[in-house]
This record gives structure tokens, C-alpha cells and sequence, in this order.
């Protein structure tokens, strides 16, 4: 025992560890299970009791991919020729008709969109500046510029589909760029179809609007909290009872009492009102209510900001904006936009140009709002509400107030976003309903526990006690396979789950591989021990190199596969290097240790 | 319990009869290949795919005279593990998922008593289709070029190539095999299946490392046994082994195809036949390929002389 302590504190620190990082995933099942038998007003009740620790499991518990769980999944592909015809000016026919001839290439070339419209310039003797740029600039660098706001569209494109779907509410969507012209939308859960594909296509819409005063803003806010208090004190019927001093309150009664303040907070020096990330679903449904609805002016909304801010604490929290109903101008009016460093007081700014008609506009409009804030408006979501220090005439503004030049970039992007829309097509679309989804489930854990039961079962009538030993082992190695892939936040698919039994598999062979070698040794009159050691040994080398031939495919897979196919390949690779672990050292260390008085306690059959 | 006791079988002695055996079930599965093909899936050949599941039985002659009827005559039309369980496909181009649309219309307008719901729905641009097509087959390449590096680096260079034609040898019969089947299961060709044929390439090589890794051994401890000698040593003090393991992940795929539902069975049947012609391959192709490198070297080693 002595000689392997430090070989058995690191496997059961293992285990601990594993059950550790599965324990979410444990409760996410268990509170969900309880959540499906409650009803009405009992699972909403469930549901604001628990909602922290329901969010917190459902991040940290393993991830099912779409086809488990069903959802959709949207494959955007910037439409580059679409932009080219966007910017380009003074179109007349030849033009047309040249990107009539690229669009039809496009379909087939592997090359840019770009590259292709040029060389029928070329071909044609046309120079790009007849509908680029300025007419000074060369071929050569107005053909850099489209590439690069082709490269830019896409950030564009990105930034405007993850407003969206953040706005939209999907929980853990993933949104991610593939190659150079394509963003990857992942949505569980969802099966809108026809919403979604709006949500994903629809042209992004930029608009400046006002904000009203914060002393508006509080008086609205303080009828919405009396509305509220009143539609909750109906069953209660508890009066406020104003002979306590509101700090002295329980959090309970405040709540009862202020059920909008108690969630939202007003900053003392600006005035703004601002909502723990935790509490924006919550304030989200107040406002939709009927009856908060009835007292908010006709001529005002409120909008999120649309990241969250983080307070020195680490806490997350959105501000709400009082902001005008209709737009004072909306963002096709915008030429360019630029973040940029200011010179003089080295922070980030950034410059925005506009039309000359936007121009005279934007002069009216900052002219008659000096000190007030209009506020940045993409999709409903507010970017950024700058104060008007003056009135802008000529169209070049300069917006401050950024913390950092990544803050800055945002707002670039966004502004041009209301300039350029970057047109985007699906060109891949799958979704999974959710029955689907189930049925998967369960005939995929249902095969994966008849093939371990027979696995498990066949070891035991074979090898004995070594069968025993190697069947723990497997436990083990799924114990943590499991818990590897709730940590690092990989994603069970369908096909994962088949990479999962040949796992299992592929630990039964490492131990099948050691146990006939040892039946080997005992043959050639060795003793237990002798036997085992030589076994292992011996066994050693065959076991890594097919293991790590199988774990090259693995790579190769995850490298070139997509979606459910990477799943397979991850829980393979992770599963070859849970089960060396398991079916090598822990089976060698029980060994050891049951052999330790005896070698008769173990049996090979 | 043991299944085998010592053995001492001439694998080798018979691989020519072998050769022919391999042969035969490779040219009759290109000839499946040749005049019936596989099926691609629609992750490989772009289109619209739908799997709707009925509220009672549907014929699948129905559902074809409901697609005619709005112009898709030429839809791919099959029932998915039950009967009221329909897979449609069609490579019709549409912008977005106006196909998808009118299949759903056509499927309401002509069966009005029988409602149904949308399990998957899949929409592949043509493009999208080639690159994924592109990509699997870089992947399946990739790998065997990995595999043969690794194996080569481990072993001899010749180790490397018997390793490799094995694979090959595997991934042929494989594929014709399934050509063969297809229409019994729906055995097409898609993300998944190439997920199935890398997993078979895996599973292949690590029976052949497995054998090789013995004769390696063997070789430093027998030095003057004839080569034929010495890999037939290896493959019978192996044997057992093999066959255990090749059983256990047998059975295990079995009860995948049986049990593990209709998603995953085009995968599990592929892998079925890859763990047979694995092992096969690695007795009868991976370690007489090395045989015949040495037999040719030794023949002409003695013209020279």
C-alpha cells in the first residue's frame, strides 16, 4: 500500500476531480427534471427561486450539440458582389452587365468575387476608377480597398448577426467566423425557422435617436414601479408600510413593495438606470406588461444598451435608455466611419462623415440639442449615446468616450453597418426538431448500455478478477471522458456518442491486449507478480502506438470535419488518452495492491 | 475461460488463396460502384432534405404523387426507420428555403387528414456541397498519409506501405459493400459515413500496429527465423487477442445498428464491415505485404548472385 500511495492519491484526486466538474451537469438534469413536473404558476415560482443556480449548471453542464437537442444552424456567407455593386458609383449598363458575367462565375470559380471583377475590367480596357475610388487612384490599389471592405463586411456581417441574436434571446448561441466569407450561426433550441432566417437577413437598421431627460425617464419609471407594486399587492393585499425607513427594509419587502427599483438601479451622477445582467430577463417581461405599457408616453421607449458594462466587482450589469420613439435620422446617411486614436489626447475617438444631405440634417438636428445625448441605435440595440456638445455643420463628427480602442472599433463597425448593410445569404441551413432530437438521444444511450453491459459482462466470464479490475477501469475511463468534456466545454453529438462506445472499446483492448500477454508469462512458469509485471511492460508498446495511430485520425477528423463529425473526432481523442490513463495505470496500481500479500488473490481465467 | 489455446496456423502459407478471396469482393463491390454508385447524401451534393414524420402510415408512392404534383417529380423519396417517417430530397435549385416551403405545402395541400411534422430540415448550397466534398476527401487522404509517416517511423518504411494498403484495401471493399447494400439500409454517402470510414482506417491500423508491434519483438528475439516463420509466430501468439477484441467492438456495432436508431445507421453498418475487413486485412494484406517486399528482395538478391 505504502509504495503506491502517492500513484493512489493521484486517481482518486482524479475521480474527485471528474465528479466535480460533472456535478453541474448532474444538477442541471435534476433541477429540469423537477422543473418539468411542476405547472403554471409553481414552475415560475421554481423558476425566479432557482434562476441563478438554473443558469450557472446550464453554462458549466455538458454541452448537447444541435442534433441532440435540436435547434438550427445557419451558414451566412457575405455576398461580395452585392457589396461591389453597393459601392460602386455612376452604374450604367456596362457595369451591369459585367457583374452579371462575374455573378455567373462566381458560382463556380474558387476565386474572389473581387480578383474575378477585375480581369473583366481589364479584359474590357475599363480602369476600376470609372466606378471606384477616386479617378487618381491606380487599379492597383482601389482593387486593395475592395478587398479589404470585403474582409471588413464581414466583421460587419458578424457584429450585426450577434447584435441580433442577442437581442433576440437564444440561450448559448455561437456565432463563428469560417474561412474568410462566412459566419457560422449555431442556435439550440430554436425552430422558428422563418423568424430566424429574418432575423439572420434582414437589412440592418442604424438610427440616431434622441433620449429624454433623466428626470422624465424617473418619473415614467416611478409609475411603472407603482403599477407593478399594485398588480402584485391585489393577491397580498399588503399595504406599504411606511413606518420603516426604506434602508431599513428586508430585500423581501422592498421587493414587494418597489418591484421595478428593487431591480433596477439609478445612477446618482448621470441619472441613468441600470439592470444587473441577472435581472434583465426579468425587467425585459415588466416592461411588455399591458399595464406598465399604459404608462409609458406615447413617444418614448426604452432601449438596452447593447453590452453589458463591468462594475469594478466584476459585475455585469445593462443600462437602460429612455429614447424617443421615432428616429431623428437613420444611418444610410453615414459615408464613413474611422476609430481612431486622438492625437492630442492620446484616446480613442471615433470620426464619422455624412452625406451632404444628411449634412444639413444632422446641423438642425445637433443644433437644437446642445447637451443632450442621441443615443446610437443598431437593431434596437444602443451602441453608444454621446452627449451633443455642439452643432455640427459640414457633417464630420467626432465621438468620444470610449475606454479602450476595441470600444472604439465597435462603434466603427457599427456606424458603417447603418452605411453599408453587409448583404449576407444563407447558403447552408439545417435544424433539427426537437423529437428528433430525443429519439437520438435515447437510442443512443440505450445502444451505449447494452454494448457496456455486454462488454462489462463478457470481461468478467473472461478474465475473472483481471475482467473485474479492467471493467473499473472502463467506469473510470468514462467518468472522465465525461467530465473532460464538461470542462473544456466540448459538445456531445450524435456521432460523439458513438466515439464514446468505441472508446470504451478501445480501453477494453488495452486491457485485453496486457491480460493475454500476462496469460502469456504465466505460461512460461512466472509467478503472479513476475507475470504481471512483464505483461504491462510487454503490452506497453503495442498499446501506444495503435493508440496513438487511432488518436492521428482523431486530429485529422476534428481538422477537416464540421459540426457533429468534430464531435466525434473529440470525444475520441479525449477518450484515447482517458482510457490509457485508466485501462494502463489504475489497473496496474489495484493490481499491485491486491497482489501486495498474494499472488493467488488475482485470477486471469 | 479460454477460447483459444496455442495455435499454430500457416497464415502466411495461404495468403495467395487469400489474395484471390480480396480480389473478388473488391472487383464485385467496383462493380457495384460502376453500374449503381453510391448515394451522396445532401451534405455532398447540395439541395433540400427534409425528414417529416406523419401522425399515422404513409405510402411512399403517395408522397411521390403529392411531390409530382408540385413539379418535384424527380425528389428522392424514401421511408427513414418507420413508415410514417418520410425522407424527401431534391437537388432543385431555390433561393433560401423556398423548396423546403413548397414540400411542406405540396405535403399539407395533399394530405390533409394526415398532418405532419418537420424533424430535420437541411438546405446546401451547391458550393457549400463541393467544398464538403473536397474536405472529406482531404481528410480520408490526410490520414492515410499520417498513418503511413507514423507507422513507417515506428517500424520500417515497408511496415508503413503494408499498413497503407491494408487501408486501402479496407476503405475499397468498404465502400463497395456499402454500393452493394444500399437500398436494403439507407447506407448514403455523408459527413457522418466519412466520420465512419476514418473511424474503420483507425480501428484497421491499430489491429495491424498491434501485429506489427509483435513481429518487431520477435525479430529481436528470434534473429535467425525465417521471416515467414517469424510473422506467423507473431499472428498466432496474437491471435487471440484479435479475435477477442475484434469480437468485443463487433458486437458493440452491432447493437449500434440494431439499437442505436435510424441517424446512426449508415454509420454503424459501415463500421461493421470495417472491423471484419480490419482484422482480414491486417493478417492477409498489411503483414503479407511485408512478405512479399522481402520474398521479391531475396529474389533479387539471388539474381545478382
Amino acid at each position: 500500500m505504502r509504495k503506491n500511495r502517492s500513484k493512489i492519491i493521484l486517481i482518486v484526486a482524479a475521480v474527485l476531480v471528474s465528479l466535480y466538474f460533472l456535478y453541474p451537469t448532474y444538477m442541471d438534469y435534476q433541477l429540469h427534471n423537477t422543473l418539468e413536473q411542476l405547472h403554471g404558476a409553481d414552475s415560475l415560482a421554481f423558476v425566479a427561486k432557482n434562476e441563478n443556480d438554473l443558469r450557472e449548471y446550464r453554462q458549466k453542464r455538458i454541452k448537447l450539440g444541435l442534433d441532440l437537442q435540436g435547434g438550427m444552424r445557419v451558414v451566412l456567407e457575405v455576398n461580395v458582389l452585392k457589396l461591389l455593386e453597393d459601392l460602386a458609383k455612376n452604374k450604367d449598363n456596362v457595369f451591369t452587365e459585367l457583374i452579371a458575367q462575374v455573378r455567373e462565375e462566381a458560382g463556380r470559380s474558387e476565386e474572389s468575387s473581387v480578383l474575378l471583377l477585375r480581369r473583366k475590367f481589364e479584359a474590357r480596357g475599363i480602369r476600376l476608377s470609372r466606378y471606384y475610388g477616386s479617378l487618381r487612384d491606380d487599379d492597383e490599389k482601389i482593387f486593395q480597398n475592395l478587398e479589404d471592405e470585403a474582409v471588413k463586411a464581414i466583421d460587419r456581417g458578424m457584429e450585426i448577426v450577434r447584435n441580433r441574436v442577442d437581442q433576440y434571446g437564444v440561450s448559448e448561441p455561437s456565432i463563428q467566423k469560417l474561412g474568410g466569407t462566412r459566419i457560422i450561426v449555431e442556435l439550440p433550441g430554436v425552430t422558428k425557422e422563418a423568424e430566424v432566417r429574418q432575423l439572420l437577413q434582414g437589412t440592418a437598421l442604424l438610427e440616431f435617436r434622441l433620449l429624454r431627460d433623466p428626470e422624465v425617464a424617473i418619473k415614467v419609471m416611478e409609475s411603472i414601479d407603482k403599477v407593478l407594486a399594485a398588480s402584485m399587492g391585489d393577491s397580498t393585499a399588503a399595504k406599504p408600510d411606511t413606518t420603516v425607513p426604506a434602508d431599513q427594509k428586508t430585500p423581501e419587502e422592498l421587493a414587494r413593495e418597489h418591484p421595478f427599483f428593487a431591480i433596477v438601479g439609478i445612477s446618482q451622477q448621470s441619472g441613468e438606470a441600470f439592470v444587473m445582467e441577472d435581472n434583465k430577463e426579468k425587467v425585459r417581461r415588466f416592461l411588455e406588461l399591458d399595464d406598465v405599457r399604459a404608462v409609458i408616453p406615447k413617444d418614448m421607449e426604452f432601449a438596452w444598451s447593447a453590452k453589458p458594462t463591468v462594475g469594478q466587482d466584476g459585475a455585469r450589469f445593462y443600462t437602460l435608455y429612455p429614447v424617443k420613439k421615432t428616429a431623428e435620422l437613420t444611418g444610410g446617411v453615414i459615408v464613413n466611419a474611422r476609430a481612431n486614436i486622438d492625437p492630442n489626447t492620446n484616446l480613442p475617438i471615433v470620426t464619422m462623415e455624412m452625406s451632404s444631405e444628411g449634412s444639413r440634417d444632422w446641423a438642425r438636428i445637433t443644433g437644437a440639442n446642445i447637451n443632450k445625448r442621441i443615443a446610437i441605435v443598431l437593431d434596437n440595440a444602443v451602441f453608444s449615446a454621446p452627449v451633443v456638445r455642439n452643432k455640427i455643420i459640414g457633417g464630420n463628427s467626432q465621438i468620444e468616450g470610449m475606454d479602450n480602442i476595441e470600444e472604439a472599433r465597435l462603434l466603427e463597425i457599427v456606424l458603417k453597418a447603418g452605411a453599408l448593410p453587409a448583404p449576407v445569404d444563407i447558403v447552408e441551413q439545417r435544424s433539427v426538431g426537437p423529437s428528433l432530437g430525443e429519439d437520438s438521444i435515447r437510442s443512443g444511450i440505450y445502444s451505449a448500455l447494452i454494448a457496456t453491459v455486454l462488454t462489462i459482462l463478457f470481461m468478467l466470464i473472461y478474465y475473472r478478477t483481471g475482467g473485474a479490475v479492467a471493467d473499473v477501469a472502463v467506469v473510470f475511463c468514462l467518468l472522465f471522458l465525461l467530465a473532460i468534456l464538461a470542462q473544456f466545454k466540448g459538445t456531445l453529438t450524435l456521432p460523439g456518442i458513438a466515439g464514446i462506445i468505441l472508446t470504451l472499446a478501445v480501453a477494453v483492448d488495452a486491457n485485453v491486449l496486457i491480460y493475454e500477454r500476462i496469460r502469456e508469462e504465466l505460461t512460461t512458469g512466472k509467478t503472479m507478480r513476475a507475470a504481471i509485471d512483464a505483461g504491462y511492460a510487454k503490452a506497453f508498446t503495442a498499446i501506444f502506438d495503435s493508440n496513438l495511430t487511432t488518436f492521428i485520425t482523431g486530429v485529422i477528423l476534428f481538422q477537416f470535419g464540421s459540426g457533429p463529425v468534430q464531435g466525434f473526432a473529440l470525444t475520441l481523442m479525449i477518450g484515447i488518452v482517458a482510457s490509457m490513463f485508466s485501462a494502463i495505470f489504475i489497473t496496474r496500481v489495484i493490481f499491485e495492491v491486491l497482489t501486495e500479500k498474494s499472488g493467488s488473490a488475482v485470477n486471469f481465467g | 475461460m479460454r477460447l483459444f489455446g496455442k495455435t499454430s496456423i500457416d497464415f502466411m502459407g495461404k495468403r495467395k488463396t487469400w489474395y484471390i478471396v480480396s480480389t473478388v469482393v473488391i472487383l464485385v463491390g467496383m462493380g457495384s460502384l460502376f453500374v449503381k454508385g453510391v448515394d451522396y447524401g445532401i451534405d455532398f451534393r447540395g439541395g433540400t432534405e427534409l425528414i417529416v414524420q406523419f401522425a399515422n402510415n404513409v405510402q411512399v408512392g403517395d408522397v411521390r404523387s403529392a411531390m409530382e404534383k408540385i413539379g418535384f417529380g424527380r425528389a428522392e423519396i424514401k421511408t427513414f426507420g418507420s413508415d410514417r417517417d418520410i425522407l424527401i430530397r431534391t437537388s432543385e435549385p431555390g433561393e433560401g428555403n423556398i423548396i423546403a416551403e413548397q414540400i411542406r405545402a405540396g405535403l399539407t395541400a395533399h394530405f390533409p387528414t394526415n398532418p405532419f411534422t418537420v424533424l430535420k430540415e437541411d438546405k446546401i448550397g451547391p458550393k457549400i456541397g463541393a467544398e464538403l466534398r473536397r474536405d472529406a476527401l482531404y481528410a480520408i487522404i490526410a490520414s492515410l498519409i499520417a498513418i503511413c509517416l507514423y507507422v513507417a517511423f515506428r517500424f520500417k518504411f515497408i511496415y508503413g506501405v503494408g499498413a497503407v494498403v491494408a487501408l486501402f484495401h479496407d476503405v475499397l471493399v468498404t465502400l463497395g459493400i456499402i454500393s452493394l447494400f444500399d437500398g436494403v439500409f439507407n447506407l448514403e454517402i455523408s459527413q457522418n459515413m466519412v466520420a465512419a470510414f476514418l473511424t474503420l482506417v483507425g480501428l484497421s491500423v491499430n489491429d495491424t500496429v498491434v501485429i506489427f508491434d509483435r513481429i518487431r519483438e520477435n525479430q529481436k528475439v528470434f534473429r535467425s527465423m525465417g521471416l515467414i516463420e517469424l510473422i506467423n509466430k507473431s499472428l498466432n501468439e496474437t491471435l487471440s487477442r484479435t479475435i477477442i477484441t475484434s469480437g468485443t467492438i463487433f458486437v458493440v456495432l452491432v447493437v449500434l445498428l440494431i439499437f442505436g436508431g435510424e441517424v446512426n445507421r449508415g454509420f454503424s453498418f459501415a463500421l461493421v464491415i470495417g472491423i471484419v475487413t480490419g482484422t482480414y486485412s491486417s493478417i492477409y494484406i498489411a503483414s503479407a505485404v511485408v512478405v512479399e517486399w522481402a520474398e521479391r528482395s531475396k529474389r533479387k538478391a539471388k539474381l545478382i548472385d
